[in-house]
Parts: structure tokens; C-alpha cells; sequence
């Protein structure tokens, strides 16, 4: 379908209530990036939430304000994101001079001292020279991990916005642990995001499932919280949702397992 | 956003400052509980704090996000409610406050304009149309829903959103432009 057609329906599809081939074709345009399509639903999202502004004006409780900040200060995001400023400076040697009186005696110690800190300055450069690429390794791969988890964000984020995902919280068996979102959307893939996870050993990993109507588990992804305790991925969904009874997460040895091998960890229905 | 992004808590204060009332409003309007209502708007400040990083990826202006996060958590909440409900009777002691209304000490003038103009057209809109969009936008029904709901007939109510929401879009041309 041309873009044209398909303007009329930025906004249902914004409000989330488009269906039908013209939801598909809508995102279909939207998943290749549509120079009219992106920039036309963006614009229709800007002009739909506007009808928040029709909500009736309401206040809320004047500790709301101080419990938001409690709580960002207690939030290990808090933390300054201050960068160590590297590198030591290494003190060049001091030459020591001798004080000989017989000249041929100092022309040689002269002579021995600058082959000396010449060797030594070559060294040092050579060891300058390694670091610098080794760092230069170091931030080329820190910088190809960057963009695979901006484009990652990015999908999780599309995922998020997009009107005709569905939003499921899974639950967590232990309440101590917090709970993990998951949107999922019949072509995008399924998005799953969580804060404050805790830490896992490199042996294990979360695996997320498909739990149909009737059968058997169906894997879906294997992933571990970040270093900050956060999840953020985009599966693809390899089961039509209406087949989908729940998601569920568990606990697996490294590497992900063929069916669950620990009890559900954090699960949601889905009606 | 520059500044949350830089960890500066007096930035996400001054956002609170400007948008914790709108967003506060929307996310009452659909949960209708205010408890769960301050639970839901403490729940999408602490994600912007801790999600920044992400919210830089878009490169969308930071309002609409703000209200499509929170209009998203508070229609979670609500089909979270309504599965409870259709379990057991829900029991929920709070009370709605009669929508207080006040004065707006931001002087946000923009966004009262916008205000001016959402509730004027919504007001100039036949009652079956409003309450359409309100349900579709409030309380996250499909159009099926909202038929079946308001017993009208599928294709009515398609025509009435989508006639409503070309009239949105031509009133805030201007402002959105």
C-alpha cells in the first residue's frame, strides 16, 4: 500500500487501535524505516498524547515529589559516572652524573648513562606503544558493544512504544526480587526489560519461555542482567500469540536448556 | 534530558516540577485509584532517572514519551485491575478526589493552550464520539471493544475515531507543525 493510503491511519495506529491489513502494512512500512511512514506516525503520537491533556486536572500528594527523589538517591544509577583519567605518568630516571676528575672516566660514564636512558626511553616507548593498543583494542570493542546494545535499546524502545504490543508483567516467585517487563508484539518480537537484578554466575542464566495452550515449553531467549542489574532484549516470537498461554523465566545452567530444569522464577498469563 | 543523562537529580526535580501534575492527571484518569496512581508516576520518573541513556536513542522530544510511558504503565495497571476484578470483588479503600483542580503555578502556556483546545474540541464533539475516544484512549480498548461496550456497531465506531482523531490532528496542526 502507498504511503498515502496509509496516512489517514497514523493516528489509530498511534491510539492503538488499528487492526487489520492496515495496522500490517502500516508496520511493515514502519519496520523498513519509511522516510513518509516514521516521521508521519511520530508526528501522529505527538498529536494523540495530546489527549492527555483532556484528563480533568488533578494534583498529587505533595510527598510524591520527595519519595521520587528518596528514591533516585537511592538508586544505584545515582552514582557520578566520573572517569578515571587514566594514564600514570611514569617519572623518567634522573641521570646521575659521577664527578670523576680523570675526563676519559666521565666521557665513558657520559657515555654509558645516555646509552642507558636511551635504551630505557626506547623501552618506555615500546611499552607506550603497546598500551595505547591495547586501549585502542579495548575501545573499539567497548565502542562495537556501545552500538550493539544502542540498536538493541532502540528495538526494545520501538517494541515499547508501539501500540499493538502487549504489556505483561511477569511476576517474581521470590518477592525479593523485582519484576521483569515484557511487551510483546505479534512481528516485532517480544522486549523484555528489568531493573535492579541482581548479579549472576557466569555458569548460569535466565532463559525465557513460551509456555503454549497445550505442549511443552518453547525457548525463547537466554540472557543475563547487565552490570548495572538491567535487562534489555527483543526475541523474536516463534509461536502465534494466541497459542501463547504465558511467559515464564527460570533459572539454567549456562548456555540455556532444551526444557526447564528449576521451577518458574517470574511468570505472566496471558488471557 | 542533557542533565539526567549527566546524573544531575536537580534535573529530574525540575521534570517532576513541569510534568509530575499532567502526568499525575493522565495516569489518574485511567487507573482511577490514587495511590496507584503516585505508585505509577513514582514507578515512570525512576525509570526516565534510570533509563536515560535509552530515552537518547529516540531523539523524539522528551513529552510525548513521557505521557505514551505513562499512559502505557497506567493501562498495564488497569488490565492488571480488571483481571483481579474479574476474579474477586476488588476492594479498594481510596477514594477519588473530586478531580482538584490547581492553579498551575508552572505557567507551562504552551501546553495550556494545548490544553484549551483538546478540551474544547472534545467538548464540541457529539457525547458517543467522545466517549469513544476516551475509551480507546483512556482505557486502551480496541475498536471491537469500544463496540461492544457502547453497543454500537463496529464500523460506527471506527468512523467516529477516525473522525474524531482527523479533527485532533487538523485542530493542533498549527502547534504540531
Amino acid at each position: 500500500m502507498e504511503c498515502e493510503r496509509l496516512a489517514p491511519f497514523y493516528e489509530e495506529y498511534a491510539l492503538g487501535v488499528l487492526e487489520g491489513k492496515e495496522r500490517a502494512e502500516l508496520e511493515a512500512h514502519l519496520a523498513r524505516a519509511c522516510p513518509k511512514c516514521t516521521p508521519g506516525v511520530a508526528k501522529a503520537r505527538w498529536v494523540v498524547v495530546q489527549l492527555t491533556l483532556a484528563a480533568p486536572d488533578a494534583q498529587p500528594s505533595s510527598g510524591l515529589r520527595g519519595r521520587i527523589m528518596d528514591a533516585v538517591k537511592a538508586s544505584p544509577g545515582t552514582a557520578g559516572t566520573s572517569r578515571a583519567v587514566a594514564p600514570l605518568k611514569k617519572q623518567a630516571p634522573q641521570a646521575q652524573g659521577a664527578m670523576f676528575p680523570v675526563w676519559a672516566w666521565i666521557a665513558a660514564a657520559t657515555l654509558a648513562l645516555v646509552t642507558g636512558y636511551t635504551i630505557r626511553q626506547m623501552n618506555n616507548q615500546n611499552e607506550q606503544l603497546a598500551q595505547l593498543r591495547k586501549q585502542m583494542k579495548l575501545a573499539t570493542s567497548q565502542n562495537q558493544a556501545l552500538q550493539n546494545q544502542l540498536e538493541m535499546d532502540h528495538m526494545v524502545a520501538m517494541v515499547m512504544m508501539s501500540p499493538d504490543s502487549m504489556p505483561l508483567k511477569l511476576m517474581p516467585k521470590d518477592k525479593a526480587m523485582p519484576m521483569v517487563h515484557a511487551y510483546l508484539h505479534p512481528h516485532m518480537g517480544v522486549a523484555i526489560t528489568a531493573d535492579q537484578m541482581p548479579s549472576m554466575p557466569a555458569a548460569r542464566t535466565l532463559q525465557l519461555w513460551f509456555v503454549p495452550k497445550s505442549g511443552k515449553p518453547m525457548s525463547v531467549a537466554i540472557f543475563h542482567p547487565d552490570a548495572a542489574g538491567q535487562i534489555a532484549l527483543v526475541a523474536p516470537v516463534n509461536m502465534p500469540r494466541n497459542e501463547i498461554a504465558a511467559l515464564a523465566v527460570t533459572d539454567e545452567p549456562a548456555g540455556g536448556s532444551p526444557q526447564p530444569t528449576t521451577p518458574i522464577a517470574w511468570m505472566a498469563q496471558i488471557n | 534530558m542533557e542533565r539526567i543523562l549527566q546524573h544531575d537529580s536537580g534535573a529530574l526535580e525540575a521534570l517532576y516540577d513541569r510534568y509530575g501534575r499532567p502526568v499525575y492527571s493522565l495516569v489518574l484518569r485511567i487507573a482511577q485509584h490514587p495511590s496507584s496512581a503516585e505508585e505509577i508516576v513514582q514507578d515512570v520518573f525512576l525509570q526516565l532517572w534510570r533509563s536515560a541513556d535509552r530515552f537518547q536513542i529516540s531523539r523524539g522530544p522528551l513529552e510525548p514519551w513521557l505521557f505514551t510511558m505513562a499512559r502505557n504503565r497506567a493501562l498495564d495497571f488497569l488490565r492488571l485491575k480488571r483481571e483481579k476484578q474479574r476474579r474477586r470483588e476488588d476492594s479498594d479503600s481510596d477514594i477519588l478526589p473530586s478531580a482538584v483542580v490547581c492553579p498551575d503555578p508552572e505557567g507551562d502556556i504552551d501546553r495550556s493552550r494545548r490544553a484549551e483546545k483538546i478540551r474544547a474540541l472534545m467538548t464540541s464533539l457529539p457525547e458517543a464520539q467522545r466517549r469513544a475516544i476516551e475509551l480507546a484512549f483512556f482505557e486502551g480498548m480496541s475498536h471491537s471493544e469500544i463496540a461492544s461496550s457502547m453497543g454500537e456497531a463496529l464500523g460506527t465506531v471506527k468512523s467516529w475515531i477516525r473522525g474524531g482523531l482527523l479533527r485532533l490532528r487538523e485542530s493542533l496542526g498549527e502547534a504540531s507543525s
